[in-house]
């Protein structure tokens, strides 16, 4: 009962920062701001989905379950090894491509 | 002329709409398609193959000669990527530069002028060269082993789960691929060079081959990988899930060498210098 409240807390908290990242990638002004939220609430909400999903299928406590848990948790490192990395690398390039970033009072682009 | 098409174009896919009421619904059991093969094989595979993974078993051992020729189809892709798009290197044409691993300078040598300096100190650079990012170079270099290990994984699990030797062929070049991004394509051919990269996909698709035609010397059938008891322990049943693996890793190494390939000759136009 108790593990199905800690599950259920991390998956809507999960999908909250997954809402909120898809909310930045739409209403903000530019191609920096926009991949801010995409390289970093997309990166939690993984972890939080994929740990209420780890913590779902934990019980009974076998080898099998704790193994699938651990590889879930294998997911969520590279997750966050690699998405920040991707999101750098996108930058990385805007910036060389001499992208400006968007400044107060600028219109939308 | 417009109009014309616009009505062609409606017409045409009225018919398509019409054609689709005909279809069986979805997930009737009474459709041809599960009628006369689809449950022989959900229902023989274990039993004959020993293989949990009825995908794998379909496309490895009772579809093979549709897997091998798929794989040739792969092959022949990398072929005609590189004979459309291979530009022989010619030798000093033009300056060339090179530049200084530990100090960052950048030398440029005129035509037919000569570096007199210990090469393994400098690398050949061209004037599109940018600087490596510290981060994507340090983090990639610490991905890509494990990226190759889930494909190896995935190549060897495909009799068990999802996977086998497409999906793993192209984990595995995308780590190349990956490299080739991060650094830049010398890097990469440094690790996995045009000739390895060649001889992979035919070796692949040979491996694939000369499976079947082993089976064909050993008495049996083409492909019918049984024959391979008399090589493999096991047993006959055990022997057919060996040979689909066999032909895994042959299917694995064609997928990767020719994505490699592939992507080596389009990056660079042919000309494997810098690339992207």
């Amino acid at each position: 009962m108790v593990i199905d409240l800690i599950v259920a807390f991390c998956l809507v908290v999960g999908l909250i920062f997954f809402a909120g990242g898809t909310l930045g990638l739409l209403r903000f002004p530019d191609f920096y701001s926009r991949l801010h939220p995409a390289g970093k609430l997309d990166t939690m909400g993984s972890f939080l989905v994929l740990l209420g999903l780890a913590i779902h299928q934990l019980f009974p406590l076998t080898l099998g379950t704790v193994l699938t848990g651990l590889k879930l948790m294998l997911i969520v490192v590279f997750v966050f090894l690699a998405s920040p990395t991707a999101t750098h690398a996108i930058v990385d390039a805007g910036f060389r491509a001499g992208l400006e970033p968007w400044r107060k009072g600028d219109p939308r682009r | 002329m417009k109009t014309l098409g616009l009505i062609i174009v409606g017409l045409v896919g009225a018919g398509l709409v019409y054609a689709t009421i005909d279809f069986p619904p979805f997930g009737d059991p009474k459709s041809p398609a599960s009628l006369h093969v689809s449950p022989r094989y959900l229902e023989k595979t274990v039993e004959e193959t020993a293989v949990p993974n009825a995908v794998t078993s379909v496309l490895g051992d009772y579809r093979g000669f549709d897997t091998m020729f798929e794989t040739t189809v792969i092959f022949c892709a990398g072929v005609a990527c590189f004979l459309l798009l291979r530009i022989p290197r010619r030798r000093s044409s033009g300056p060339r530069q090179y530049r200084h691993r530990l100090t960052g300078l950048t030398f440029r040598i005129k035509e037919g002028g000569e570096i007199f300096l210990p090469l393994r100190e400098f690398e050949p650079v061209d004037s599109i060269w940018t600087p490596h990012d510290f981060i994507i170079e340090k983090v990639c270099r610490y991905l890509i082993p494990f990226i190759q290990l889930f494909g190896l994984y995935v190549i060897a699990h495909g009799h068990h789960s999802p996977g086998g030797g497409f999906q793993g062929g192209v984990i595995l070049g995308a780590s190349i691929i990956l490299l080739s991004v991060s650094h830049n394509l010398r890097t990469a051919l440094n690790r996995m060079g045009e000739k390895i990269s060649a001889l992979f996909s035919p070796v692949g698709v040979f491996i694939f081959a000369g499976t079947g035609a082993l089976c064909l010397v050993l008495g049996y059938r083409f492909l019918d990988y049984q024959a391979l008891a008399a090589l493999l322990p096991g047993g006959p049943i055990m022997a057919r899930s060996h040979g689909i693996l066999l032909v895994e890793v042959g299917v694995g190494m064609a997928v990767m060498g020719t994505m490699v390939w592939i992507f080596k000759n389009l990056a660079s136009r042919g000309r494997y210098d810098e690339g992207l």
